[in-house]
């Protein structure tokens, strides 16, 4: 056997699962994108771009969705950046591993539950009601933008801290020393050292969240009350109620074009991130 | 399953899960991924495993899959039909008709028995996925004994393709410590949500039931397919949305809360709610709005038919048919079922109401269920 | 405790003073009342093995540690509660702690940046290039860190300190990443640099060869104490312990009783009977004393040759001969004293004759010859 031939067979495995697993649902979806719907719903073969020149009739779904997921990816960071520094590098190791697994062990359970809670939390006998203890009165969270900004932060929480927790762990903690020794104080070795070189774990971070939020239909469908309408919202509609999937496979291709051009973006950004390498870290 | 009368503040938090799987999040396919589809199941009394031996009769195999309606059941009748025949029955819950028969045009549904509404029947016929019944495998479906207003849609062109199970209406629920008196007109419904309700008032994420009621405000057919009709309903909605409290099909923990005080609302739930707290009432519009009968039905592809036949016939039964009512409190259109029920039922204007009141609803045409204009008027509601 | 200041005044010739300064961890005692006055422009190593208190006294003067005890001072001002970012020092790190996401030049000109008020870009960017000349590094300002080879990394981390001009540079066993050879010239160059630029330095090692090599003094540390203070001549000639014997080169520890003591000089008796006249501890008045002898100040004869008069022999056979170039190192079973090592020069193995292992011989030990240890420990 040639060694060419050899390579090929030993690609073999990884270049089905990528066909089954990646490319053949696109492909199918890609497919669908340019037929119609059928007089009963569901999918009639077709070549049309009808279904790309319908987009504009979802702008509104991709508007929200690249509104609420920048915001959310965010607030995210801002809230799990400290939360993760706390955890790498004021905590002590004795509670280090605690700690780690309580930021863990809400995602062992369905996010559906735990939006649920949310909804208890949000909804008029929850925090309205405590402020309505100290003179707020009629705050309505629940069903609003906020409330589905809460949940995103909330359920995506360890999705951020995580990627950021490593890089500050990682982090050689005599770089901070050589700094304080070159005449830098705490704070401004925070942002010369400590945020520069957390960098590749806040984007990742920040990739993870922000991709998943895309996608994201149930927490605004939950906590949205159904009020907030992202593109997850507009494509289960399509599929499941209206049965356009043609519309609806138009709608998800452009709904991956767009992640694409955010991968896009960052792959960009870590190249320019990219320059602290992990190894002089510790050289 | 609201199936123990008991208030929803004393349930435990998992129990109000399963009720709370019901409404918009349940229509996601989604569901089934998250586990919490296999709470349905439970449902369904038993898992297979767990039940005792099982030499019967009549075999007819060891489940039957249900699609069904949200509170549309009672779970003690499903365990006694695996008592009696061995079958122990996996019920799956959605939350719309669009839902049901994407996943049965899809393919594979692995569904036994679904419940179809009358205007959904005549699709089903058209893109053959419905399977013609054998009423002699159904000796409990007594044509005779049914009101045919709520049995004819199951019949198309002399082929009977559903047995009637239920009917009711869609109707308004208030919570008149908020609203002040009974709210029996879309107008009110509409013109208080942007008024004195502002922020109290949900909608169903449903098309149907909003749009249709959105036109009945206009005093347009509730069924209407008309452009012009449509434009001035998603004027309504689109002008309603920003004070609504939210556009969901699961109202009850809201309307329960007093989160939300007003709602569309179907009659079973308006009697649950009503039975737990009196306060909450249920009114049908005056204008007009819907009354459906839906169906049980076997779709095309169905793994398990000898099973699907004997639980049909099981739950048309008028004795389980009556615990059934007793448990959802949705009407019965069978006399032998109504003979069984309490004096009380029968008389209780949320299940059976005059009929005066129920002149001007109109049962949805197939034509609402596939016009994409009105998908699309959704589609911009819920994105405004 | 030569050099123990036993007073607060600071002495002007010190650019740097501990006094009686102590650092605990928990239970651990990581320095013990340290006295040390460094010296203006000196060339000063702390020496010892891992944990001896070393690095801790170090970090105290760059300010990463604050003494639980006693005081640092800095050009005569106490220091203890002052910050590292306000320290007149500079590091060069044991691992060169450089900036990953830097170039060369601006880790180089970091410290630089820092100052307040800022200085004017183009000095900042002139005095980088002066130093990463001064370091041979003129070419290397853009490029990345992980491009620079581990010698190139440390000189980088060497401009990055002396650019600021610190009054003490200090280093954290910085030659510990390089080989044998690099390491060698590394230690020329540091030594050029400091004589050149004229800044103290303070050196932290574990090499007591690196130590030897580069230091004006050594102070060597055990137990998070100062063992002893000294040029390195005088810790190799008249170490107080026989810790310091051990650690600054090899020597020979036997056991004597002082039987006489004059002009500096001390008759001994071994532990096995053989008398020998010893350099003496001044002021020392004990009768039982531990004796340092280094190898190559004893010879070897065999048994049959002619001694020189006032040499003592003790007689012994050969176990171990291990030729090293310009010495042969034996290892001898010497009666009543147990093991001693003798280094012959090669000169005189060729003048005189080897011997094999197995030979029985005689140590030559010349009048004046080994040391009366004034520590015992």
């Amino acid at each position: 056997m040639t060694q060419s031939r050899a390579r090929a067979l030993l690609l073999t495995p990884a270049g089905l699962w990528y066909a089954a697993m990646l490319l053949l649902p696109l492909a199918v979806v890609l497919i669908f994108s340019f037929g119609e719907r059928s007089a009963i719903g569901g999918y009639a073969p077709g070549f049309t771009f009808e279904q790309y020149a319908n987009l504009p009739a979802r702008f509104a779904a991709f508007r929200n969705t690249l509104t609420l997921a920048p915001v959310g990816t965010l607030a995210a960071l801002l809230i799990a950046y400290p939360l993760a520094y706390f955890l790498a590098v004021k905590v002590s190791p004795k509670w280090k591993t605690m700690l780690l697994v309580l930021v863990i062990v809400p995602f062992w359970t369905s996010i559906l539950i735990r939006s649920y809670a949310w909804i208890f939390l949000l909804g008029g006998k929850g925090i309205p009601a405590l402020l309505e203890v100290i003179g707020l009165d009629d705050v309505r969270l629940l069903n609003t933008p906020f409330a589905v900004l809460v949940g995103i932060v909330y359920g995506y929480l360890p999705l951020m801290v995580f990627p950021i927790y490593v890089a500050l762990e990682k982090l050689d903690k005599r770089l901070l020393e050589a700094a304080a020794d070159l005449g830098t104080p705490p704070w401004r070795a925070f942002l010369q050292i400590t945020l520069p070189l957390s960098m590749p774990g806040v984007l990742t971070g920040s990739m993870l969240v922000f991709i998943l939020l895309m996608g994201e239909f149930l927490i605004p469908a939950i906590l949205g009350g159904g009020k907030v309408f992202f593109v997850g919202n507009a494509l289960v509609d399509l599929f499941l109620q209206s049965r356009n999937w043609a519309f609806g496979s138009a709608v998800a291709v452009a709904l991956v074009v767009v992640m694409l051009i955010t991968v896009g973006i960052y792959t960009r950004l870590v190249k320019r991130f990219g320059a602290s390498r992990d190894d002089v870290g510790l050289m | 399953m609201k199936n123990d009368n008991t208030p929803i503040s004393r349930k435990a938090f998992m129990e109000e899960l399963r009720r709370y799987q019901k409404g918009s999040v349940t229509r996601r396919h989604f569901l089934g991924v998250t586990g919490l589809g296999t709470a349905a199941a439970v449902m369904g009394g038993a898992m297979p495993g767990l039940l005792p031996s099982r030499a019967r009769a009549q075999d007819i195999g060891d489940r039957v899959v249900l699609a069904t309606w949200p509170n549309y059941h009672d779970a003690a009748n499903f365990d006694a039909f695996t008592d009696e025949t061995g079958a122990y029955t996996q019920v799956n819950v959605f939350g719309s008709n669009e839902e049901m028969l994407a996943k049965i045009q899809a393919g594979g549904s692995g569904w036994d028995v679904f419940v179809p509404t009358n205007y959904a029947i005549p699709t089903y016929v058209e893109a053959d996925l419905i399977e013609p019944l054998d009423l002699s495998k159904i000796p409990n479906f007594d044509p005779a004994s049914f009101d045919p207003r709520f049995a004819d849609a199951g019949t198309i062109d002399g082929v009977v393709y559903g047995v009637p199970k239920n009917w009711g209406t869609t109707g308004i629920a208030f919570n008149s410590d908020k609203t002040g008196g009974v709210v029996d007109s879309w107008k009110a419904f509409f013109d208080g949500a942007r008024d004195a309700w502002d922020g109290r008032v949900m909608v169903h994420d449903y098309q149907l039931t909003t749009i249709g009621n959105a036109l009945v405000y206009h005093g347009f057919s509730f069924n209407s397919v008309d452009p012009e009709e449509l434009a001035q309903a998603e004027k309504l909605l689109i002008d309603v949305k920003p004070h609504l409290y939210a556009i969901s099909s699961d109202y009850q923990p809201a309307m329960r809360n007093g989160d939300a005080w007003l709602t569309m609302c179907w009659t079973g739930d308006g009697k649950q709610m009503n039975t737990d707290m009196p306060e909450i009432g249920f009114a049908l519009g005056k204008e007009g709005g819907e009354i459906w009968s839906d169906y049980y039905a076997i779709p095309k592809d169905a793994p398990h038919k000898e099973a699907a036949y004997a639980l049909i016939n099981y739950l048309l039964s008028p004795e389980v048919n009556a615990k059934e009512a007793l448990a959802h409190g949705y009407p019965v259109a069978d006399s032998r079922t109504n003979a069984l029920l309490p004096e009380e039922l029968l008389n209780d204007p949320i299940i059976y109401p005059a009929a005066e009141a129920l002149s001007p609803l109109e049962f949805g045409a197939a034509v609402t269920l596939t016009d994409p204009n009105r998908a699309e008027l959704m589609a911009r509601f819920k994105s405004a | 405790m030569t050099d123990a200041t036993t007073t607060h005044v600071p002495a002007p010739e010190a650019v740097a003073e501990f006094v009686g300064a102590t650092k605990r961890f928990g239970d651990v005692l990581a320095a013990d009342r340290i006295d040390l006055r460094i010296r203006r422009g000196e060339f000063l190593s702390f020496l010892g093995p891992s944990g001896c208190g070393k690095t801790t006294a170090l970090r105290m003067l760059a300010g990463f540690e604050s003494p639980t005890e006693g005081e640092v001072l800095i050009d005569g001002r106490d220091v203890s509660a002052v910050p590292a970012h306000k320290r007149p020092v500079n590091m060069v790190f044991q691992h060169y702690a450089l900036f990953p996401h830097m170039t060369v030049a601006q880790n180089v000109g970091y410290g630089l940046r820092q100052r307040r008020p800022r200085l004017p870009k183009r000095e900042i960017e002139l005095k980088v290039a002066k130093a990463l000349a001064t370091v041979r590094l003129a070419d290397f300002g853009p490029r990345r860190i992980w491009e620079m080879s581990g010698g190139q990394q440390q000189r980088v981390a060497l401009a990055r300190a002396i650019v600021n001009e610190p009054k003490i540079l200090l280093l954290d066993e910085p030659m510990a990443a390089l080989d044998a050879k690099l390491r060698g010239e590394m230690q020329r160059e540091l030594l050029e640099l400091q004589r050149s630029l004229g800044i103290t330095f303070v050196l932290v090692t574990h090499d007591q060869e690196e130590a030897l090599a580069m230091s004006d003094r050594i102070c060597i540390m055990g137990k998070g104490r100062i063992a002893q203070v000294g040029t390195p001549q005088e810790l190799y000639d008249r170490p107080r312990s026989r810790y310091v014997a051990d650690f600054v080169g090899k020597a020979n520890i036997v056991s004597g009783q002082i039987t006489g003591r004059q002009g500096g000089l001390a008759q001994a008796v071994l532990g096995n009977g053989v008398k020998v006249v010893l350099r003496d501890e001044p002021g020392d008045d004990r009768t039982t004393t531990e004796i340092a002898v280094r190898p190559e100040a004893l010879g070897l004869a065999a048994r049959d040759s002619a001694v020189p008069a006032g040499t003592a022999v003790v007689p012994a056979r050969v176990t171990h001969r291990t030729f090293l170039g310009d010495h042969t190192e034996y290892l001898l079973a010497a009666d009543g004293l147990g093991q001693m090592q003798v280094n012959v020069p090669r000169q005189a193995e060729r003048a005189l004759g080897g011997h094999d292992v197995g030979a029985l011989v005689h140590v030559l030990w010349p009048e004046g010859t080994g040391l009366v240890l004034a520590v015992d420990d």
